[in-house]
C-alpha cells in the first residue's frame, strides 16, 4: 500500500517541486504506517525505483536514446571505467540507485521517528 | 536505542539527499541531474516534437506568425520592426540560449564564475583587453540612434521573454551539467557578442615577435625576410583599378619607427598571432559570366567549428523587409544573406588594427607615464573576479594610457624588482567606442540596390570585413570595409614608442576611401583574406595578410568560368586544388631526384604521382602538407624560433620561403646553426625534412597505407562542443581541404556557413548550410544534422518564402505569438 501511495504522491509532487521532495514524502509515509524498518525502506525504494525507471525509460525511448548517450560520453571522459559499460542500462541503474536510496533511507528514518513515540 | 536508530537513519537519509543535491568537485549535483522529472532526461527531444502552436507573450505589439521548415529554420512574419526582432530574440534563445550567453561570459571575462579557477587566466586576459568596458560604452553612445536602440531592446525583450518561462527542467542541458542559471539578456550583451567576433577576427598581433626579430637581426634582414607585400599575390581590388578619390594626407613617417629596442629586448607576450585558418572566401560573378545573365554570389566564412554552430538560419519578414540568411546567436538581424533584390557576404580583412606601445612609467605605482616630454596620468580600473568555488573575489588592477590598456607582459611581471618597469599599452580598433555596427546589417537586410549597400557600409566599424555584394540590377561589388587607422608606412609592424606622439594613431582613412570596386571588367569580384589592394593604394593597411593561395585559385577559376550556375560556384567552394604544391612541388621533387634511396621510396612515388589535390583520400596531400611544414621548421626554427619562451619570433611566410628556395638557394638561412661543424645546404634541408616527415608519419600512422595515411585521417577534422564538453561534439569528419585550400577545412577550423545565391528579377534561388544544426540541444535530431551533407560538399536549398501563407511541402510546423 505504502508503495502505491509514495509512487502516486511523488509522481504528482515532482511535477511542481524539486527532485528531493521524494525524501520528505518517503519520510512521512514511512512514519505514517510501516510495519517495520525494512518494509518502510522497501516500499519507498521500490516506489521511486519504479517511478524513475519507468518515466526515464519512456523519455529515453521517445528521444531514441540520444541524450543518455551524450551524457554517457561526457561522464566516461572523467570516469574511465564507464567506457566499457553499456551506457543506457548503466545510467538507468545509477539513476535508480540515487532515487531509491534517497527514498528508502528517508522512509527508514520516518519509521524510526515514529518509533520514538511508541 | 530508539533515538540512536532514528538519528543514524536520519543522518543517512539527510546526508545522502544533501550530498546528491550539490556538486562534488567537478561532478555536478547528481540528484537533480539524474531525476527524470528535472534532469537531463527532460532534455531529450522527440523527433516529432513540434513547437507550441500558440504562445501569448508580453512584449509583442501585434500577432507574429512563424513557419518552421523541415530543417527547423524559423521563418518569421511580423507586422512591424519591433515584433520581428522580438521574435528573433525569442526563437534564437529557444534554440541557442546557453551558447549566446557563453559568448558574452567569455568576452566579458566572467567564465570563472561558472566553471571555476581553470578559466581564470583566460578571464584575466579578456578583462585586460577591456572588451566588457568598451561594450558598455558602445551601447551608451549607440543608443542615441533611435533605431539601433529599439532593435537591440526588442531583441533583448524577446530573449528575456523566453528566459522568464524557464524552469530548471527546461534549461539547456549545459546549465544543468555545469550548474548555473541563465542571466537576463540586455543590449550590452548583444554588443559583447559582437566584441567576441572582433576578438576572434581582429584580436591577433605579431608586433612582439617582429620586434624580437628586429632586435636580433636588424632592419635589413627583417625587410628582406618579412616584406610588406608578397611576391605572389592576387589582391581583392584587381590591380589596375583606379582610385577615384583624392587621398587625405598621411602622417609623416618618423625617423625612429620602433620603441627603444634595448629596453624592449626579449619581450615574451601572450598575444597570439592571427590564426591564418580563421579566414573566409566570398565571390560574386556578374551577369555576363552567369547562365542566367544575372549575378550569383557565394560566401563561406571560415571560423573555428563548434557545436552548437556559430550560425543560425532565419527568415525575417515585415511589410518593409524580407530577408533570409545566417544570424549570430545574440545579435539581431541577418549577418550574411539575401533578400528579393540583393545578396551580400563577408570575409575578414587582415589589416593591422592592434598595436603595442612601450610605456615608461615614472615609478612602480604606474600612476604616471612619459609622453611628449611630460608625465601624463594613467587611469586605473580594478577588475573583480568572482570565482566559482572561492569565497573571496579576486582583484586585478588594470592601468590605461591614452593609447589603451596596459596588457600584461610576462617579462616585466616576473621582473618586479626593476625600478622603472617597462610595460606595453595596446591600441586596438575593437575598443573603439563609437559607431553602431549592427546598423550596417540592418540596412543591408533592407537594401534594394548598390546605393543602399554603400550607405549601409558607412555604419560599420569592426572587425573590418570584405563586404561583397550582388544585385538583380546586375551590379556586383566588393569593399574591404570598417574603421581603418590612417597609418604611416609600417606603423605598428613593431612595438612602438608610447612617449612619441608621432607613433599615435593619428586619424582614420575616410570611409568612402576604403578600397572598393564595382562591376570590374573581369566580370567578378572575390576575396579570400588576401591583401585588400596592391601597393598603389595610397594608404598603409598592414604588412601581412592571409597567404594568397586561396585567392589565386579562386580568381583563376572565376577568370575561366563562363555560364556559371549555382552548382559551379558550389564546386568552387569545394575546390581542393593545392596552389602551393603547383608552385613548389616540382622544385622540391627535383631535389629528391638526386638521391637514389629517396627516389625509390614508396612515399616519393606516391608524391610524384599525386594530382595536387587535397582530396580526402589522397596520400600525396598528407606527405606534401607534412613535408612543407617540416621544411619551414628546418629552415627557420634555428634562426627565428617560434618555440623560444623568452624571445619568440615568427617564421618568414611560406611565400618568402619558396621564393628563397627558388631564387636564393645559397642563402645563409638554410644552414642549421645548431649543428656546429656542419654546413647544411638548401638541398640537405629539403631532403632531410622529407625523411623526417615520412618518419614521423610512420611513427604515428604505421607504414604507408591507403586508409591510415589518407589526408582525411591525418588531418582529422573535429567539431567540438563550444564548452569543450566531451561527447557533445563530432570527431573525425571525413573530408579534404586544408589551410591554403579554397575548401579551407583544417583540424578545427573550416567553412562555418556555405551559401550560394542566384539573383533574379523575380525571386532569388539560394542554397546553403553549416556544419551543425539549428538546435543547440545535444539531444535534438537537429543538433548536427547538416554535418554529413556539409562534409560531402553538398548544400541545402533554402526555403525563402514570399508570405506566411505560401504553400510548401517543406513546412513542418507553424507558431503564432499573440500579445498577452
Amino acid at each position: 500500500m505504502n508503495y502505491i501511495i509514495i509512487l502516486i504522491i511523488s509522481a504528482i509532487a515532482q511535477y511542481f517541486l524539486p527532485w528531493w521532495v521524494i525524501a520528505p514524502i518517503s519520510f512521512l509515509i514511512g512514519a505514517w504506517k510501516s510495519a517495520s524498518a525494512l518494509k518502510a525502506y522497501a516500499a519507498a525504494a521500490g516506489a521511486i525505483a519504479t517511478l524513475w525507471l519507468g518515466y526515464a525509460t519512456f523519455l529515453n525511448m521517445s528521444n531514441d536514446g540520444i541524450m543518455v548517450q551524450k551524457i554517457g560520453g561526457l561522464f566516461s571522459e572523467n570516469l574511465k571505467f564507464l567506457k566499457n559499460m553499456p551506457i543506457t542500462p548503466t545510467f538507468l541503474a545509477i539513476m535508480t540507485i540515487i532515487g531509491s536510496q534517497v527514498a528508502g533511507l528517508s522512509a527508514t528514518a520516518g519509521y524510526h521517528f515514529k518509533a520514538l513515540f511508541k | 536505542m530508539k533515538f540512536v536508530k532514528f538519528i543514524v537513519s536520519l543522518i543517512a537519509a539527510l546526508g545522502l539527499t544533501l550530498l546528491l543535491n550539490g556538486p562534488l568537485g567537478s561532478i555536478p549535483a547528481l540528484g537533480r541531474l539524474f531525476s527524470p522529472f528535472e534532469g537531463f532526461w527532460q532534455n531529450g527531444e522527440d523527433k516529432t516534437t513540434l513547437p507550441p502552436a500558440n504562445l501569448q507573450l508580453e512584449g509583442v505589439n501585434d500577432e507574429v506568425n512563424i513557419v518552421f521548415d523541415d530543417n527547423r529554420v524559423p521563418h518569421v512574419f511580423a507586422k512591424n520592426d519591433h515584433d520581428v526582432y522580438f521574435a528573433q530574440g525569442y526563437l534564437v534563445a529557444r534554440d541557442r540560449l546557453w551558447q549566446m550567453e557563453f559568448y558574452t561570459l567569455a568576452a566579458s571575462g566572467r567564465l570563472s564564475e561558472v566553471v571555476g579557477e581553470r578559466a581564470l587566466e583566460l578571464d584575466r586576459y579578456n578583462r585586460r583587453m577591456g572588451m566588457a568596458d568598451a561594450a558598455k560604452k558602445v551601447y551608451e553612445n549607440g543608443k542615441t540612434n533611435k533605431i539601433f536602440d529599439e532593435v537591440l531592446n526588442a531583441y533583448s525583450a524577446g530573449v528575456n521573454a523566453y528566459i522568464k518561462q524557464l524552469k530548471y527542467k527546461d534549461l539547456p542541458v549545459e546549465y544543468k551539467i555545469i550548474g548555473y542559471q541563465p542571466e537576463e539578456w540586455s543590449p550590452y550583451k548583444t554588443i559583447l557578442m559582437m566584441m567576441n567576433m572582433r576578438n576572434v577576427l581582429n584580436g591577433g598581433s605579431d608586433d612582439f615577435r617582429m620586434t624580437n626579430a628586429l632586435s636580433k637581426y636588424g632592419m635589413d634582414v627583417v625587410k628582406d625576410l618579412f616584406p610588406d607585400y608578397p611576391s605572389n599575390e592576387s589582391p581583392i581590388i584587381p590591380t589596375g583599378t583606379k582610385w577615384n578619390f583624392t587621398p587625405v594626407s598621411v602622417p609623416q613617417t618618423p625617423a625612429q619607427i620602433t620603441a627603444n629596442l634595448s629596453t624592449s629586448e626579449s619581450v615574451a607576450f601572450n598575444i597570439p598571432s592571427h590564426s591564418p585558418e580563421i579566414g573566409s572566401n566570398n565571390w560574386a560573378v556578374g551577369g555576363e559570366k552567369s547562365a542566367t545573365g544575372l549575378p550569383i554570389l557565394a560566401n563561406d566564412p571560415h571560423l573555428q567549428l563548434t557545436l552548437p554552430s556559430i550560425w543560425y538560419q532565419m527568415q525575417l519578414s515585415t511589410p518593409t523587409m524580407n530577408v533570409y540568411g545566417a544570424c549570430l546567436p545574440g545579435a539581431p538581424g541577418v549577418v550574411i544573406g539575401f533578400n528579393k533584390d540583393v545578396a551580400w557576404g563577408v570575409t575578414n580583412v587582415g589589416s593591422d588594427v592592434m598595436d603595442f606601445y612601450q610605456i615608461k612609467f615614472k615609478n612602480n605605482s604606474k600612476k604616471e607615464y612619459w609622453y611628449n616630454g611630460a608625465w601624463k596620468p594613467t587611469t586605473m580600473r580594478v577588475e573583480e573576479f568572482v570565482v566559482k568555488g572561492k569565497k573571496e573575489p579576486l582583484k586585478d588592477t588594470v592601468y590605461s594610457t591614452h593609447h589603451g590598456p596596459i596588457v600584461y607582459n610576462i617579462a616585466s611581471e616576473k621582473n618586479l624588482n626593476q625600478n622603472v618597469p617597462v610595460s606595453h599599452a595596446m591600441r586596438w580598433v575593437a575598443l573603439e567606442k563609437d559607431g553602431t555596427d549592427l546598423m550596417a546589417f540592418y540596412y543591408l537586410n533592407r537594401a534594394k540596390n548598390y546605393d543602399d549597400y554603400r550607405k549601409a557600409l558607412t555604419y560599420y566599424i569592426a572587425p573590418a570585413q570584405n563586404f561583397i555584394f550582388a544585385s538583380n540590377s546586375n551590379d556586383i561589388a566588393i569593399t574591404p570595409n570598417g574603421k581603418l587607422p590612417l597609418k604611416w608606412k609600417e606603423q605598428g609592424k613593431f612595438i612602438m614608442d608610447g612617449s612619441n606622439p608621432a607613433h599615435d594613431w593619428q586619424g582614420w582613412i575616410p570611409t568612402e576611401q576604403n578600397p572598393t570596386v564595382k562591376n570590374p571588367s573581369r566580370g567578378f569580384v572575390s576575396s579570400a583574406n588576401q591583401f585588400s589592394a596592391d601597393p598603389t593604394y595610397p594608404y598603409y593597411l598592414g604588412w601581412k595578410f592571409a597567404p594568397s593561395e586561396r585567392a589565386i585559385r579562386i580568381n583563376e577559376r572565376l577568370e575561366k568560368m563562363q555560364k556559371a550556375t549555382i552548382d559551379s560556384l558550389r564546386m568552387l567552394q569545394n575546390d581542393n586544388f593545392n596552389v602551393e604544391a603547383r608552385r613548389i612541388l616540382p622544385e622540391l621533387i627535383k631535389i629528391l631526384n638526386t638521391d637514389a634511396s629517396l627516389k625509390n621510396s614508396s612515399a616519393y612515388q606516391t608524391l610524384a604521382k599525386w594530382n595536387m589535390k587535397n582530396d580526402a583520400n589522397e596520400i600525396g596531400a598528407t606527405i606534401f602538407e607534412r613535408w612543407v611544414r617540416e621544411i619551414r621548421y628546418a629552415i627557420w626554427e634555428d634562426d627565428f624560433s617560434m618555440k623560444n619562451d623568452k624571445s619568440p619570433m615568427n617564421y618568414p611566410s611560406r611565400d618568402r620561403t619558396w621564393e628563397l628556395i627558388v631564387k636564393q638557394p645559397t642563402a645563409q638561412w638554410f644552414d642549421n646553426t645548431t649543428t656546429k661543424d656542419k654546413h647544411e645546404t638548401m638541398q640537405d634541408i629539403v631532403k632531410s625534412s622529407f625523411q623526417a616527415s615520412i618518419d614521423s608519419l610512420t611513427k604515428k600512422f604505421g607504414p604507408m597505407n591507403a586508409s591510415t595515411w589518407a589526408w582525411t585521417n591525418v588531418k582529422s577534422t573535429d567539431i567540438n562542443h563550444l564548452g569543450r564538453l566531451a561527447g557533445f561534439g563530432r570527431q573525425d569528419i571525413p573530408n579534404g581541404g586544408g589551410s591554403g585550400i579554397v575548401n579551407a577545412t583544417t583540424e578545427l577550423n573550416g567553412p562555418s556557413w556555405r551559401m550560394v545565391v542566384q539573383l533574379d528579377k523575380g525571386w532569388p534561388k539560394a542554397y546553403g548550410l553549416y556544419p551543425g544544426g539549428q538546435s543547440g540541444n545535444p539531444a535534438s535530431h537537429f543538433y548536427d544534422n547538416m554535418i554529413d551533407k556539409w562534409a560531402k560538399g553538398e548544400l541545402n536549398e533554402l526555403l525563402f518564402m514570399k508570405s506566411k501563407d505560401e504553400k510548401s511541402s517543406r513546412i513542418s510546423a507553424t507558431m503564432t505569438i499573440l500579445k498577452k
